[in-house]
């Protein structure tokens, strides 16, 4: 489809007007490392582009009270400069600056990341971990809805033609919190991945683990939760032993879930070393100092 | 569990088209009007070098400054041919035709220095714009013509002299093998290459970079992923070359045994820089992990199964 008109409004209240107008029509671009590729292919069936990257208001991180609030137009280069996510959100930073290259993070943004649901989308598990919640607006409502209930499909969301996604927010991490990342491509940059894991976690004084978190991406039609390996985890200690236990228990998961398909092999043994590193790292982010588990 | 080893390969590897192919180069010296040396020839520059090395070695054959060499390539409007930027050939073949061209340009410049300025020397850079006004438009121009040695092989012994001359090359590569992924990273590496005689070190420092990331490429990431005969990988998004980050810092030794019919001894290195990088690659993995690979590239899919093969065979 040929692009007919392009919109660069500058504030939200503009965008959610021209998205009202035209719907379905309407395509909104941010970063634009996806759309355009769409365009260029011709799969793109919108007519009319709204670009929302001169929006200032939805490129910001803030400490609201007791949230974590990151606008959906915040590029993967600002998540890993951003002096507020380091240390215990070490994880986000991890999988912002594994996304693509230099040139694909000063421009790709998360709101972009999380709209096309890409089962690969690389900072959609970190998020999930995080029991992270969406604020999407229209010109009739300003809603929120948990990312985990967001995600549909494999590049679906529940996101209507009227809708902008404005913000993402999650609780802050305290004293014995803290988030972890891994990801396995096949090479050192600009590299799809092939398995991401993130894990949140939070230990008790005595080293158990209060609450534990898993999301994987690439492992499924889109980004999702391991529950089962999170309700081994919760209140036992993390030994070398609970670990291969919990690293065996996803295997099991990831196995039956890709059953069939030529990856399965690979993936339900790989994901145990990934996972593996993933809880190490939210181990050492739980604590400012390494080694010190509280 | 990671695990480190260390592979080393060597590699012999004949330069020019060979086994009998006609492999001929030609160049054209030009003294031009405005007094700097003009160099023609349909070498093809592909990053590789040649319009620095061939216009170097015009130079001091010469006997004058880079900077007063004209190179002009890549027009076959003006230019003769000097056969592909291919087979490793043209440092060697068509550094030999520029070699000859300019040195009959020189025997030419001394000889009207002599004759017109009552000059004999050897060192004619100074007297390159007065020469160049007394031939005004009768420019003076000469050829350079080499050709290989190169014979087919006898058919029913195999044997002959295919290729010359022959390049030698060694490389040592250090790996890490994460066992639980089957990820490679190559960590280190060292590569020892004959070139005859280095015209120009830092390109073949380059060469060798370029050569180890196309080796490197081809030992654990760039599958093709042919299905019923369509290529499925067929955009850089899945057929996957190696990134700066994946490159390892590269030990490199420059031998340097000048060949006797090279030009100031030079040899061609383009492809032998490359051919020993994929089985150092594997060897190391070997080495590490104590799994032979037989196919390429050894991606973590490929190496994972063989190394849970091997467990369940202990």
């Amino acid at each position: 489809m040929e692009i007919k008109e392009v919109f660069k409004p500058k504030a939200i209240e503009e965008a959610i007007k021209l998205l009202d107008h035209y719907q379905e029509a309407s395509k909104i671009i941010a970063g634009g490392t996806d759309l355009i590729i769409s365009i260029r292919e011709g799969k793109e069936p919108a007519p009319v582009i709204i670009d929302v990257s001169s929006i200032g208001e939805i490129k910001e991180i803030n400490e609201i009270d007791e949230w974590i609030e990151i606008g959906a137009g915040t590029t993967f280069t600002n998540i890993t400069e951003a002096a507020i996510l380091q240390g215990r959100y070490q994880g986000l930073i991890d999988a912002a600056a594994s996304v693509g290259s230099p040139q694909i993070r000063n421009a790709a943004t998360i709101g972009g990341n999380i709209c096309n649901a890409s089962p690969a989308a690389d900072f959609i598990p970190p998020l999930l971990a995080l029991d992270s919640l969406l604020i999407i607006q229209s010109t009739d409502q300003i809603r929120e809805v948990k990312l985990e209930d967001f995600l549909r499909d494999k590049g679906k969301v529940a996101l209507s033609s009227n809708e902008i996604l404005t913000k993402v927010k999650f609780k802050k991490l305290n004293k014995g919190q803290g988030l972890g990342f891994n990801k396995l491509g096949l090479r050192k940059a600009l590299a799809i991945s092939r398995i991401c894991t993130a894990v949140y976690l939070e230990v008790s004084e005595d080293s158990k683990c209060n609450e534990m978190r898993i999301a994987n991406g690439s492992l499924g039609r889109y980004g999702l939760r391991e529950k089962a390996v999170e309700d081994y985890f919760k209140g036992r200690a993390l030994t070398d032993d609970t670990i291969r236990i919990g690293g065996g228990l996803l295997k099991d998961e990831v196995n039956s879930r890709l059953q069939g398909r030529s990856s399965a092999e690979f993936k339900r043994e790989a994901v145990d070393g990934v996972f593996t590193v993933a809880l190490t790292k939210a181990i050492e982010n739980c604590s400012h100092r390494k080694g010190d588990l509280i | 569990m990671k695990k480190r080893g260390i592979g080393y390969a060597s590699t012999f590897y004949g330069t020019g088209y060979g086994n009998g192919f006609p492999d001929i180069s030609r160049a054209i010296a030009e003294l031009g009007k405005d007094g700097n040396v003009y160099i023609y020839v349909g070498a093809t520059e592909v990053g590789q070098g040649a319009k620095t090395i061939l216009s170097q070695i015009a130079a001091e054959a010469l006997g004058i400054d880079f900077s007063k060499i004209t190179f002009i390539c890549e027009d076959t409007s003006i230019t003769p041919d000097a056969g592909t930027a291919a087979a490793s050939r043209q440092t060697y073949n068509t550094g030999n035709a520029i070699k000859l061209a300019a040195e009959e340009l020189k025997r030419e410049i001394m000889n009207v220095a002599s004759e017109e300025l009552n000059v004999n020397t050897t060192n004619i850079q100074e007297y390159l714009k007065k020469i160049a006004d007394i031939k005004g438009d009768k420019v003076i121009r000469k050829d350079g013509i080499f050709t290989a040695s190169t014979t087919e092989m006898d058919v029913e012994t195999g044997q002959g002299n295919p290729y010359y001359p022959y390049t030698f090359s060694v490389y040592g590569v250090e790996v890490e093998v994460d066992t639980s992924t089957g990820i490679v990273e190559v960590l280190r590496a060292a590569c020892g290459q004959d070139v005859g005689r280095a015209i120009n070190p830092k390109l073949i420092e380059g060469q060798i970079d370029g050569g180890f990331s196309m080796g490197l490429g081809y030992a654990i990431m760039e599958d093709l992923n042919v299905e019923n005969g369509k290529i499925k990988h067929d955009r850089f998004t899945s057929y996957l070359i190696p990134t700066a980050l994946d490159m390892p810092d590269i030990d490199k030794i420059i031998v340097e045994d000048p060949e006797s019919t090279g030009p100031y001894g030079a040899k061609g290195i383009g492809e032998p820089v490359l051919i020993a990088v994929a089985p150092a690659i594997l060897n190391a993995i070997y080495n590490a992990v104590g799994v032979r690979m037989t196919e390429v590239p050894v991606t973590p899919e490929k190496l994972l199964k063989a190394l849970r093969e091997k467990e369940r065979g202990a």
